[in-house]
């Protein structure tokens, strides 16, 4: 059912536009996540849809009456607002804030009855706040104040409600669990629910639809899995780091010259590449399935990552890739992966660089090493923690340093 | 839901508020009234507080000493005091709610600087149109359009401009225009006429007449309901005014109404008894402070009283402390309202 809808809407302030042809439909019950960098005008958008700004151009219909036209009285049983602003209560308790939603559904002098006092503690119920309920809401930590303004909101019992930034300044805990709030107001009671959000990950894996924002315009507006990972990474102009939609991830990204070959699987390797990332050292990884973690990882890291197809065992050619960069690095690093017979050319991989008389740190007991590369296993280099590669990537034989060394050979 | 939580008043902060206000309440209107007798009763001339109310309850108007001081000086006096100290205690609420400011007042938003500007016109400039004499009606009159002037051009900005707080720059700004230019009467005026517009600044309710305190009492009371009568909006206005909108308040209504409402009464008790400072800015606090809430629903009756009750006592200490000088009203609300203020707030747990 359609609950809300705007036709060629143009928002801005003082008639100056800010965002132009917004076309939505919005159904009845849905999560709604309003995407876009800083100042892209999320909070104009919904500023506008909550009637507090009137449109420069076109119209906002709520259930097929003109936003504009409805009494304000009305308008506040069917909408309500929880704004970015910090808000000083004073001797308010929670209590006495969320009974403000009230506002609509009393009489001239505001007197509470006997029902609305319990309707307001049920809204502080149904977002976990009622322990806050005779605490100064000057008093509540971030997090907490927040949810009540949130049960304020619901006091006004609205099919809508529209969020500016609701998670902004909480922590993971509280963000989480706003989060799961919107999600069970908007599946249990049916309210439709409309925020701005900068956390991408959590916004595209709570929402229904995401509405991405970007230079004045809607850039694209669907469901989460219709929005793809580089129209994500494109909204936000991210280049230091990539966004993976899949696995919900932000990556910083690797362009370091490639130094070390890391042979991962089953998200051993994971932890290494961030590691490494994190300091600046530049690798190549392989051979991953395409549907292991290592591989979404280091794809969305960004680095020279060797691939075969999920499910089929590691072919020759994902090999022979694989042996050719192993010759341009300087460190082999053994992440300690599970083997069978899917991967066993990794096994092969490491022991032929053993034998090549490369550097080969390994994360797995000696023990263990014996019975997979023998002797060799005593000219391997130990380590416990991916802190201790980091010693051994010396970077004196770099990439560039060996495709010169190789060049020269060949000349010979 | 269905095991909801019973409605337990006992647990808000402030029991005697949520469990029984009518306890704290009539606790107030008690002292209120003892004050008022006992405003009545001391004097150059003591007068015993039986004596007092059985003077007024038996309305004993005769040729006696007590009869004559108690109907045709104090009573009046007391009267005014605590009508006008109610006014503009609650006018000072309603700005401080609504501009979400703890420090405003109607004083910081201009209004009394009019009436005192329209005073030194009259008193210093010998702006008299055409009368001769300086009846006190007339000196009201030039007060109560000062303080309508500046009430008026606020207003006008109220609808033009889109935020509180510029509003509130704009009002001070009004208020520094109308003090300058108060300033320069009083730089070209005599020193004997500067003298008396220098005690009618700081305020007094000596001399009420019953002409005077029929005309505060029929123009402030019901401005004083009135009052009453936009706490729940002013709650939504607490939030802010994008809170308040959403809510269905109509912002722009209510923007005009509170200015309009505690200027008008402001301007009734400035053009009676002067400017009085202090009161407007910290007996809203002291109620709040009491009561530990800034409800307005309970603050405004509770703002109202406590206005009464600490305009008279200031206005028995103004009288006799010095007999037979009198200080002004507003040398006595600072020396004892402002540590009384202090001190609540170096307590308080929380901020305004």
């Amino acid at each position: 059912m359609k609950m809300l809808e705007t036709r060629d809407l143009t928002v801005g302030h003082e008639k100056k536009p800010i965002v132009e042809g917004i076309n939505l439909e919005i159904t009845q019950g849905h999560l709604i996540a309003l995407l876009g960098p800083n100042g892209a005008g999320k909070s104009t958008i919904l500023k506008s849809l909550s009637g507090l700004l009137a449109p420069v151009k076109g119209a906002i219909y709520i259930h097929g009456s003109d936003l504009s036209r409805i009494k304000r009285k009305t308008l506040s049983k069917v909408l309500a607002v929880v704004l970015t602003e910090r808000l000083n209560a004073g001797f308010l308790t929670s209590y006495d804030v969320t009974a403000t939603g009230r506002y609509p559904h009393t009489g001239f002098l505001g007197k509470l009855g006997a029902e609305d006092k319990t309707k307001v503690l049920d809204c502080l119920r149904v977002v976990n706040a009622e322990k806050l309920a005779w605490r100064y809401f000057n008093e509540l930590s971030d997090g907490e104040k927040q949810k009540v303004l949130l049960a304020r909101a619901l006091a006004q019992e609205p099919e809508l409600i529209i969020l500016d930034e609701p998670t902004t300044h909480l922590d993971v805990r509280h963000k989480l669990e706003v989060m799961a709030i919107l999600k069970r107001l908007s599946r249990e009671k049916g309210i439709t629910v409309i925020f701005s959000l900068h956390e991408i990950d959590l916004a595209l894996k709570s929402c229904d639809t995401a509405i991405l924002v970007k230079d004045g315009r809607i850039v694209s507006c669907g469901s989460p899995e219709k929005v793809g990972n580089n129209e994500v990474s494109a909204l936000y102009d991210i280049d230091c780091a990539g966004y993976n939609a899949f696995m919900g991830t932000i990556e910083i990204s690797n362009s370091g010259e490639p130094s070390v070959f890391i042979v991962g699987g089953a998200g051993k390797a994971t932890g290494i590449y961030r590691m490494l990332t994190r300091n600046n050292v530049g690798f190549c990884t392989g051979i991953l399935h395409e549907n292991d973690v290592d591989c979404h990882i280091a794809e969305t890291i960004g680095v020279i990552t060797v691939k075969e197809k999920p499910f089929q065992n590691i072919g020759l050619k994902a090999y022979r890739e694989a042996q050719n960069l192993i010759r341009e690095t300087s460190l082999v690093v053994d992440t300690g992966f599970p083997i069978a017979e899917s991967n066993s050319f990794n096994r092969k991989l490491v022991l032929e660089a053993l034998q090549d008389g490369q550097r080969v740190c390994t994360m797995r007991d000696k023990k263990e090493n014996r019975q997979l590369y023998g002797d060799w296993a005593d000219e391997m280099i130990y380590c416990h923690t991916a802190a201790e590669i980091l010693q051994h990537c010396d970077g004196t034989k770099t990439f560039h340093d060996r495709r010169e060394r190789l060049k020269s050979v060949n000349s010979e | 839901m269905s095991n909801s939580t019973v409605w337990d008043a006992t647990k808000h902060p402030n029991r005697l508020l949520s469990g029984n206000n009518v306890l704290i309440f009539c606790l107030l209107f008690a002292a209120l009234v003892f004050v008022f007798l006992l405003n009545i009763g001391i004097g150059s001339i003591k007068i015993s507080l039986p004596d007092v109310a059985s003077i007024i309850i038996h309305r004993i108007r005769n040729d006696s000493v007590n009869s004559v001081i108690v109907w045709d000086i104090r009573l009046p006096r007391s009267l005014a005091a605590v009508t006008g100290g109610a006014a503009i205690a609650v006018a000072g609420l309603m700005l401080q709610t609504f501009f979400r400011n703890p420090i405003v007042d109607s004083y910081v938003l201009g209004v009394s600087s009019g009436s005192t500007l329209f005073m030194a016109l009259i008193m210093l400039g010998g702006f008299t149109l055409g009368i001769s004499t300086l009846s006190p009606f007339f000196m009201f009159f030039g007060a109560f359009l000062g303080a309508l002037i500046v009430t008026a051009a606020i207003l006008l900005f109220a609808c033009k401009v889109r935020s509180a707080v510029t509003l509130l720059v704009i009002g001070l700004m009004i208020g520094y225009l109308c003090s300058a230019a108060t300033g320069l009467f009083t730089t070209f005026a005599d020193n004997e006429k500067v003298k008396g517009f220098m005690m009618w600044s700081m305020g007094s309710f000596a001399g009420f007449t019953w002409e005077q305190v029929k005309l505060l009492t029929f123009l402030g009371v019901p401005f004083l309901f009135l009052s009453l009568a936009v706490s729940k909006p002013l709650n939504a206005f607490m939030l802010g005014e994008d809170y308040a909108k959403s809510m269905g308040v109509n912002i722009k209504f209510f923007r005009i109404f509170i200015i309009f409402v505690a200027s008008l009464l402001t301007a009734i008790v400035t053009a009676f008894a002067g400017p009085i400072a202090f009161v407007g800015m910290a007996v809203p606090h002291i109620a709040r402070l009491t009561l530990r809430t800034s409800d307005n629903r309970f603050l405004m009756p509770a703002t109202i009283l406590f206005g009464g009750i600490i305009t008279s006592l200031c206005d028995l200490v103004a009288r006799t402390i010095l007999a037979p000088s009198e200080l002004t009203i507003s040398t006595v609300t600072s020396f004892f309202g402002v540590p009384i203020v202090i001190w609540l707030l170096m307590n308080r747990r929380t901020v305004l």
